[in-house]
């Protein structure tokens, strides 16, 4: 029997009617299209599924989509605000922190949750931020350098 | 060598393509939806050996959603598989061969409905004795997998150059050791998929992660017994492939049999547990080598034998077999030499081609032996890599040719920059150094097509479209292709779009696998452009009244050399072009392989099969704790000759990559199969890959030249640097502890009873 989900996605007040064993990725990608966040494993241990809880980085894999109710969710998709993509995202492009890119979107929202909580992290506390996403393409080297370039300047 | 001629070429330049994935844009497989689509899923064999005597679907076909169920029977081809000769799959099969063979596949509206299905299709079978070890597959009376194979032996490839016992008898010392390596997996992030369509005129669509769509035509078309023209497959973003995607898999074949069946669209994805457990993997493989030396460390002769676990099927087993010992002729002068090489059929899980397809295991073997042989001698192993290292000009007495070499360079500067002589051999520290070198093909043609063919249009504003049939699987081949149309046409790359990979629209091309595509469609993208370059060229020789030979594409001009202000912009002359005469078409054609290459003779095996070869040196520093038996990479530093370097941010990112996958390699990958054959670790929580942590500080010198032969003077770089990353480490755990891995993966536990049995012997 369908639940009701009221949330925000990306800016964007939500109301849908859903089966209450959803998964928050299930529910981004089938019933409103945000193809952006990925599973990679659904099990919780790659990391491609993040997206974000009011700011946090979550596992979107393992997460109920009725746990979200009345909270703010953002994706990738929601980081190009008026056509313009987020520095974030634009910094790992540039840096070729991409390859194949199916980690990238699970791994920018891990960065821009740990940029908002924290302007300044040094490069163990990059590290560690992001190692809960699996990449098998670039060794990580520019994704770190990416992030990097986004630090406040002191 | 300078790159300042070029106005693209040798700049770092991001993929055309890094936005789209950057915003979640770039569309995967498992992202595409149409309209009607259903749900499909595979139903895999519980046992590792039996005959399917009878699939009954009816329950499940009962169920509510469920639109139809494939098995076996609905094949009506022929078998297929990567070569003519080893043909021996027909994707849903009748007899299973391991478990999660694929038996049967269903349609249904969901994916819950899709797997409840599977649960209600009950089979009956045979089951038969099984075997799953090579050496056991290989004895008299041994459960035989597929009856065209005797002894399970699917490939077995020998070489026999010089006189490998004349030269056993001039050596000084010899050696004789045995090597392991552990199977792992790709482990790429996206699970692979397809989606298949059939519309009523006969014609199927299937949109797929590939390396290779023009390798699933061929083989659903043999599969479906129908021509390869009535299939179209497209080539989605793909989430890595390092091998893995180039074959086509039973869900190619299941899915397009459930979308002529239903007349629907079928999507089929698979779970991580399928892409770790029924797809491909490294083959394990045992590793005899024997050495022989002069005292001052030259190689007077070596014999390999090398023992691979191929798993099911035989995917690639004559190819990866004869790379085995190939590439052992590569970075070293080897006057005599010998090789057998056996790919043996059992029970498991199918191995298939991984970043080296082949190489690494030998080269651990070799590179560690090396050491080894170094030690007994009381010579420097970086001293011993010089004395026999491969120079430009080089050809092996197997027939490979080495139009450029710099090998020694890349020991030279190598060793240099990781303190080789500073930091060896320092008794007490638990710091080593290690070394290993290499070398690798760029393409190996053996038999057969193998080219790249390349469109370049102009379009009337000026943009350019490239239409190629690589296949960019992340590695950043379109946006290689579009870097040298931009640079041959004087405009910015990011003027350049490129359609790719489909087999209705664009060229063939065999597929992103052994190191090829930069040397093969690069080669393939300057032919093209300069095609049409020549044809504007004309056109605005005429325009500026000056000759042909003295215009300059730059900047998105053409002008005159010595006159800059004697020009036109390139889009006016684009649209001038267009217009002329009659009318004209502004596309130019490329197809290119190397001419300096001969497919290896049937019997002995000579020929040089590539063009180019890459080469290069791998120094890791580890540091040892011998309490706890743990490895920290503390650096790792590369010598690395890929000729002109196109473009660096791509080629470091090639390097870094490399690297981290070593380190999995090394210390954390090994797919684990129960005695039944079972796999037990086919998920990322039980089979490790490295993550940000553990990654090692890198250091890169590039110390190649412009090669003759490569696009703009370029070489692979792909794989070569990863089947060195291993024994480089497994040579610097040795200098600095004395323990010496002969069987991969390294773990604690190896560690601490080498120096328990250091302590004892250092007792008696």
């Amino acid at each position: 029997m369908k639940k009701r989900l009221e949330f925000t996605v990306n800016d964007e007040l939500l109301d849908l009617e859903i089966e209450p064993h959803k998964t928050l990725l299930e529910v981004l990608r089938e019933e409103l299209g945000y193809t952006g966040a990925k599973e990679g494993c659904g099990l919780g241990a790659c990391g491609a599924c993040t997206v974000l809880v009011e700011g946090a980085p979550v596992l979107s894999c393992l997460t109920l989509a009725l746990e979200v109710r009345g909270k703010k969710v953002t994706t990738i998709e929601g980081l190009v605000k008026n056509g313009q993509p987020d520095p974030l995202q634009l910094a790992f492009v540039n840096h070729g922190a991409i390859q194949c890119g199916f980690c990238t979107p699970g791994a920018i929202m891990s960065a821009k949750a740990l940029l908002g909580r924290n302007a300044r992290p040094s490069d163990p506390e990059i590290r560690e931020a992001l190692a809960g996403n699996l990449c098998r393409c670039t060794g990580y080297t520019k994704i770190i350098e990416a992030v990097e370039s986004q630090v406040e300047a002191k | 060598m300078s790159s300042e001629a070029f106005s693209q070429i040798g700049r770092g330049q991001p993929q055309i393509d890094g936005l789209a994935k950057a915003t979640g844009g770039a569309k995967f497989v498992a992202d595409l939806e149409l309209p009607r689509m259903l749900i499909g899923k595979l139903l895999g064999s519980p046992h590792p050996h039996a005959r399917v005597l009878n699939v009954d679907a009816s329950k499940a076909l009962a169920l509510k959603g469920v639109k139809a169920v494939v098995t076996g029977e609905d094949v009506p081809g022929k078998k297929y598989g990567v070569f003519v000769s080893r043909m021996d799959e027909t994707g849903l099969t009748k007899k299973a061969r391991y478990i999660g063979d694929t038996v049967a596949a269903v349609a249904a509206v969901d994916e819950e409905t899709a797997l409840a299905a599977l649960d209600l299709i009950e089979v009956d079978y045979e089951v038969l004795p099984a075997v799953f070890e090579p050496e056991e597959a290989m004895k008299e009376g041994a459960p035989q997998l597929h009856d065209e194979y005797v002894h399970n032996v699917v490939a077995d490839t020998h070489y026999d150059f010089g006189n490998v016992e004349e030269g056993f008898r001039q050596s000084d010392h010899i050696r004789e050791d045995r090597f392991y390596m552990q199977s792992n997996s790709h482990g790429c992030m996206e699970p692979r998929g397809v989606v298949a369509t059939y519309d009523v005129s006969g014609k199927f669509t299937l949109w797929t992660s590939t390396q290779s769509p023009f390798q699933q035509r061929r083989d659903v078309a043999r599969a479906l017994n129908i021509p390869a023209s009535k299939i179209r497959v497209i080539k989605t973003y793909v989430g890595g492939g390092f091998g893995s995607r180039m074959d086509t898999h039973p869900s190619h074949v299941a899915a397009a049999l459930l979308a002529r069946k239903t007349a629907r669209p079928v999507k089929i994805i698979l779970s991580r547990e399928e892409e770790m457990g029924i797809t491909r993997r490294r083959a394990p493989m045992t590793v005899y080598v024997k050495t022989g030396v002069k005292k001052d460390g030259a190689i007077m002769a070596q014999q390999l034998r090398a023992m691979a676990d191929g798993g099911a099927y035989a995917c690639t087993s004559i190819l990866m077999m004869y790379n085995a010992g190939l590439t052992c002729m590569i970075p070293y002068r080897i006057p005599h030499f010998k090789y057998d090489g056996y790919q043996v059929y059992t029970n498991k899980a199918v191995t298939g081609p991984f970043r080296g397809h082949g190489a690494n295991q030998p080269r651990y073997a070799v590179e560690c032996q090396l050491d080894m042989i170094a030690e007994d001698l009381g010579l420097d192993p970086a001293a011993v890599r010089l004395r026999n290292a491969s120079q430009t000009g080089d050809t092996t007495i197997s027939g490979l040719h080495f139009v450029s070499c710099e090998l020694s360079r890349s020991i030279e500067e190598g060793t240099r920059q990781a303190g080789w002589t500073e930091k060896r051999g320092q008794k007490g520290t638990n710091r080593g150094l290690g070394i290993a070198c290499g070398g690798f093909v760029c393409g190996a043609r053996i038999a057969g097509h193998s080219a790249s063919a390349i469109f370049v249009q102009v379009n009337e504003d000026g943009g350019v479209t490239v239409i190629s049939g690589a296949s960019d699987i992340g590695q950043g081949c379109d946006s290689l292709v579009a870097q040298i149309a931009a640079e041959e046409l004087g405009v910015p790359t990011s003027d350049v779009s490129v359609i790719a990979a489909d087999t209705e629209t664009t060229p063939i091309d065999n597929g992103s696998f052994s190191s090829r595509v930069t040397f093969y469609a690069g080669n393939a993208t300057i032919l093209a452009a300069r095609q049409v370059k020549q044809m504007m060229a004309e056109i605005a020789a005429s325009l500026l009244e000056a000759s042909a030979e003295d215009l300059v594409f730059r900047d998105r001009k053409v002008f005159v050399q010595g006159s800059p202000d004697r020009s036109i912009p390139f889009g006016q002359l684009a649209k001038a072009t267009e217009a002329f005469g009659h009318g004209r078409l502004i596309i130019g054609q490329g197809q290119w392989a190397p001419t300096n290459t001969q497919f290896p003779d049937k019997t002995t095996k000579w020929g040089n099969i590539s063009g180019s070869y890459s080469f290069s040196t791998q120094i890791a520093e580890v540091e040892v704790d011998r309490e706890t038996g743990e490895v920290k990479v503390l650096g790792v530093t590369i010598g690395d000759d890929c000729g002109r370097v196109l473009n660096p941010l791509s080629v470091a990112g090639q390097v870094q990559g490399s690297v981290a996958m070593g380190v999995g390699h090394a210390f954390m990958e090994h797919l684990v199969f129960a005695d039944n054959g079972q796999l037990l670790n086919p998920t990322f929580l039980d089979f490790k890959m490295p993550t940000t942590l553990d990654c090692p500080p890198m250091k890169l010198v590039e110390v190649g030249r412009p090669d003759p032969i490569g696009p703009y003077g370029a070489k692979e770089i792909g794989e070569g640097l990863l089947i060195t990353a291993v024994p480089a480490i497994c040579n610097a755990i040795y200098d600095a502890v004395g323990v010496r891995i002969t069987e991969l993966p390294i773990t604690p536990e190896k560690i601490l009873r080498g120096l328990e049995e250091q302590r004892r012997r250092e007792k008696q």
